[in-house]
């Protein structure tokens, strides 16, 4: 794994909070390294500070100790404004529920999205591949969750980020509709060779990961390497 | 080019609350059409007027005298500045029409035998005014209010003689664009007072100026306007002993200052009320688009997370209200035409301006477009601020709900615990958002006192008819002399008619001056005990006409700037009159008219006559108009009647403007209800939705709502009175006219009438949001939690 190219580069994190007079620790001295190509799965119950490392990750936050180097430069030290590109350009998100404008159709929601990007893909194409050319002119509220879903990831896939960043994707949808949405999240990581971290409180998920790391307490407390990721379809729970 | 994402989004935000776009566009609306069509309308009039002044060569000073030769007005052109100087011939006499009880004056004016006429009449119909003495032109106005018509007859009562003239040509006069017979009049009477143009020769044999004229207009050279007054004083010095009776420069000429004060109220108009239309949508925009940043917190956080910097997301809400802006501009631009074109006809009609010229100043489109755009990106992005303060990775989990605490009323028990459940939570809620209540309770305030206002002016006049005509001055008939008589008169006067009570009068104009402020006013000089006049001091005690000195009505006072105690310079118009210093003894408030009083016998030591009365104040049964028709030297005959007929018709031409006035206070009103209403609703979904659940029905709830707008309308109304009391009172100062004083007298029922017209807005404006509730589906609000 090691021979891989690394993406991004997470260095001794910490994330305090201040409730009142107590000092919270969301965030303990994570680090990590995240490659190129790879389909990590964060695994932790909630509070384990998983949702605060993806937000660290994603640009829409900043942490109070440490830095994160994304193909080598450090995005800790960026500026609003910078943070902003860099969200922009190099990151997808994919939210547990949906988050879709109710009042743009599906591909208008993916459009808004690759508008404002330099190297965004065919958003026909992407929706084609997500399964909703038929369905591209209809509004959210018009569509099933997982559909919803699959606008979301088309929304992220066609800004052609270098990192995927999934927040508890399948959370919100029942179990077939759950693994549809994985199968969709894996063959993207494979046709267009994007990097793809999900984070999930739901065990069985990372059996399809290329790696789990899991979290508790705001602490990494073991990375496993998976050599024979299962596909999605396989996945029970 | 393809529309934006946010841009499509924007759009259908807007077609979502349409109901909100809508009635703020109507008050951006409203305000661009009057500021555009009121500046319009307005530069159009102060153009016309001066075009037509040019046209007709109109004078720039007015002289009177009591006679001057030809050779003396010749001698004026050696004063430096004067361009031209022309005598005429005027004089105010009866004129005869069929109705013998009518009372109509007309004024004969001289038309000058020369070449380049100063003020020259505007022919509107029929031929030149040519040398043969019995015809007329007659002045327009007068024409249409009586019927006459070319080739008519009308007969001027002319010393005793009837004189029956044609009317040959119709005509206008830029000296009577606002034709008005002296600053004493309330409004124009066009049917009972008119003006006939004559020639020279019969003005001269008819009313006994062989060889002189009454009456001097100068035209001065436009490079000597700065120095007016230099001229006015060195015509003054020339022509003193031709008994100067008055100099008018162009810019107190009545019509003239009628117009410049129409066309400054216009310009007034334009601003104050585009401004406060304007304030109130940015308000209310600010409130929207605040509450529409909050519901949309989690798209906004979306936005950033999809990498939308601040920029574009503030931008994106602000255009909300640019557009409304661009709207309301477009609207206003595209009513403001046509209502100008409308504005500038009833000038026409009312001003009788002949060569109206009606131009479209696209300035004020672009003005309009510039100011309504500024407020609509202000308020939009003050409104869209916290746009700014929204983290993307908080804006995805739900927000925090806000503390709930007790509110001050709960302290106190006593009064707490009286209190139904359902008006706690009335009570809770408005105290729940306090900033939008206070907001409500100040634009019902505004709605209260905005329409106050014209219903005080509508109920004021009838105050200052009955207290000027019921307290100060109670003689049923004011007869004026055509010369200084014998006060043995009063004798004859009793004989002819039937009198209950009289008493002699003096009226004789003077110039007052107190430094270097002078006005020339008619000195009323009374017997020492009169019982037609009653004179009161500003602070409301009784006044009795001093034995020695004079008392000033308080226009009089403030405009000389004396005060009791001062001596003041009354300088005298007769020939060889003495210029003497009085005393000033008290100052009296006088709601019409502008005068100075003394007594009989101080005004006989003053001008050295012993004996001698212009008229008589009386109170009759009898029929003293017909009486005195034809008396000698009676020159008129002034009823409190006819006041009040003329009163009337005033009140008749006040209902209009009040009616507009309501008008803009019930839509400022229902804006601001209507809108605070849907906002305030669309914000309770979710509370409604669980009131639903619990039991509550859709009238329960409608009711609850009607009782927090209740409660605002009455604090509203509260703070409205006296509100209204000073928007009456800055009224009031604003129309400070030369001629009347408003008093600022407020009945009872003036309150409660506007209290009931500002509920019925409030009802309204309300009842516009009964859909909302009644279409509210709260099941879906209580399952779309998210997004």
């Amino acid at each position: 794994m090691d021979s891989k190219e690394v993406l991004m580069k997470v260095e001794g994190v910490s994330k305090f909070y201040q409730m009142g007079e107590v000092t919270v620790a969301a965030l303990k001295d994570v680090s990590l390294n995240i490659y190129q190509g790879e389909f990590v799965v964060i695994l932790g119950p909630s509070g384990s500070g998983k949702s605060t490392l993806l937000n660290i990750l994603g640009g829409m936050d900043l942490p109070s100790e440490g830095k994160v180097v994304m193909e080598g430069e450090e995005i800790t030290n960026y500026s609003d404004r910078k943070l902003t590109i860099y969200r922009r350009e190099k990151i997808g998100f994919v939210f547990q529920f949906y988050n879709l404008m109710s009042n743009l159709t599906a591909i208008e929601n993916v459009e808004l999205a690759t508008e404002i990007c330099s190297d965004a893909l065919n958003v026909n194409e992407v929706l084609e591949a997500v399964g909703l050319g038929e369905r591209k002119d209809h509004f959210p509220a018009q569509m099933s969750g997982g559909e919803q879903q699959r606008v979301s990831i088309a929304r992220a896939v066609a800004k052609n980020p270098s990192l995927l960043l999934c927040d508890e994707p399948t959370g919100a949808l029942d179990f077939n509709t759950g693994i549809k949405i994985l199968s969709q999240l894996k063959r993207i990581n494979k046709e267009y060779n994007k990097t793809v971290i999900i984070i999930t409180h739901n065990m069985p998920i990372g059996a399809m990961a290329d790696r789990v790391i899991k979290m508790r307490s705001g602490e990494i407390i073991e990375t496993k390497v998976n050599d024979n990721p299962i596909p999605p379809e396989g996945i029970e729970w | 080019m393809v529309m934006k994402r946010l841009d499509v989004r924007l759009l259908r935000l807007i077609k979502h609350s349409k109901g909100q776009f809508f009635s703020i566009s109507i008050m951006v609306i409203i305000a661009l059409t009057i500021y555009i069509s009121f500046n319009m309308v307005a530069d159009n009039l102060y153009n016309s007027i001066y075009h037509y002044y040019e046209e007709t060569n109109f004078s720039d000073v007015f002289i009177e005298v009591v006679r001057v030769p030809k050779t003396a007005i010749d001698k004026l052109y050696t004063i430096e500045g004067i361009e031209s100087a022309q005598g005429r011939i005027s004089a105010d006499v009866p004129l005869r029409v069929e109705d013998p009880e009518e009372k109509v004056r007309v004024r004969i004016v001289s038309v000058p035998n020369e070449d380049k006429i100063i003020n020259n009449l505007y022919k509107i119909e029929g031929k030149d005014l040519q040398v043969d003495s019995k015809k007329t032109a007659v002045l327009q106005q007068f024409s249409d209010a009586r019927g006459i018509v070319l080739e008519d007859r009308v007969r001027p009562y002319i010393a005793g003689r009837e004189y029956p003239l044609e009317v040959i040509s119709i005509v206008g006069s830029p000296e009577y664009i606002y034709l008005m017979e002296n600053e004493q009049s309330l409004i124009p009477a066009p049917e009972k007072f008119g003006i006939l143009y004559v020639t020279e020769d019969f003005a001269q044999s008819a009313l006994g100026y062989q060889g002189s004229y009454n009456e001097i207009m100068v035209k001065i050279n436009p490079e000597y306007y700065n120095s007016v007054d230099n001229i006015v004083d060195d015509i003054e010095d020339q022509l003193d002993r031709y008994g100067v009776k008055s100099i008018v420069k162009r810019e107190d000429q009545l019509s003239h200052s009628m117009m410049m004060q129409e066309v400054e109220q216009l310009e007034a108009m334009a601003t104050s009320i585009t401004l406060l239309f304007l304030i109130v949508a940015a308000i209310i925009i600010n409130i929207m688009l605040s509450r529409i940043v909050k519901n949309d917190r989690m798209s906004i956080g979306v936005m950033k997370a999809l990498g939308y910097n601040n920029i574009s997301i503030l931008m994106h809400y602000t255009k909300f209200s640019l557009a409304i802006g661009l709207l309301g501009s477009i609207i206003g631009i595209v009513l403001s035409i046509p209502l100008s074109a409308a504005f500038t006809n009833l000038y026409i009609f009312y001003m009788n301006i002949p060569m109206f010229e009606m131009t479209l100043y696209e300035k004020y489109f672009i003005y309009g477009i510039v100011l309504t755009s500024v407020f609509c990106i202000i308020s939009g992005l003050i409104g869209a601020r916290s746009v700014l303060k929204i983290l993307p990775a908080s804006a995805m989990q739900p927000e925090i709900p806000k503390a709930g605490h007790r509110i001050w009323l709960e302290q106190i028990k006593f009064i707490w615990n009286r209190i139904s459940f359902s008006w706690k939570m009335v009570i809770r809620n408005i105290f729940r958002k306090k900033k939008r209540a206070i907001f409500l309770i100040l634009g019902i305030a505004l709605t209260y006192s905005i329409t106050m206002v014209p219903i005080f002016m509508s109920s004021v006049w009838g105050n200052v008819f009955m207290i000027q005509y019921g307290k100060y001055q109670t003689m049923g008939y004011n007869i004026d002399f055509t010369i200084p008589m014998n006060d043995s008169v009063i004798r004859e006067i009793s004989q002819l008619i039937d009198v209950d009570s009289i008493e002699p009068k003096t009226e004789i104009p003077f110039e007052l001056r107190n430094g270097w402020k002078k006005k020339a006013v008619s000195v009323i000089a009374l017997p020492e005990n009169t019982s037609f006049y009653y004179f009161e001091s500003m602070s409301g005690q009784e006044l009795k006409l001093p034995t020695n000195g004079i008392l000033l009505s308080d226009r009089l006072a403030k405009a000389i700037g004396a005060s009791v105690g001062d001596d003041i310079l009354m300088k005298s118009f007769l020939p060889d009159g003495d210029d003497t210093y009085i005393n000033v003894k008290g100052v009296v408030e006088q709601y019409l008219g502008t005068n100075a009083y003394m007594t009989i016998d101080t005004m006989n030591e003053l001008i050295g006559e012993k004996g001698l009365i212009t008229g008589v104040l009386l109170n009759s049964k009898d029929d003293v108009v017909t009486k005195l028709k034809d008396v000698k030297n009676v020159k008129q005959v002034q009823s409190v009647e006819d006041m009040k007929n003329s009163f009337l018709e005033f009140m008749d031409m006040m209902i209009y403007s009040v009616g507009v006035m309501m008008i803009f206070g019930g839509i400022l009103g229902f804006a601001i209800v209507y809108n605070v209403n849907v906002i305030s609703i669309s914000e309770r979904v979710m509370e409604f939705s669980s009131l639903r659940v619990l039991g509550f029905d859709k009238r329960e709830i409608y009711k609850m709502v009607s009782r927090e707008n209740g409660i605002m309308a009455f604090f509203g109304i509260l703070i409205g009175m006296p509100l209204g009391y000073s928007m009456c009172k800055g009224m009031i100062a604003s129309l400070a006219m030369d001629m009347v004083t408003i008093p600022l007298i407020i009945e009872n029922s003036s309150y409660v009438i506007t209290a009931i017209a500002t509920l019925s807005f409030v009802i309204i404006a309300q009842l516009a949001t009964v859909r909302k509730i009644y279409r509210l589906n709260f099941l879906d609000a209580l399952k779309n939690r998210i997004s």
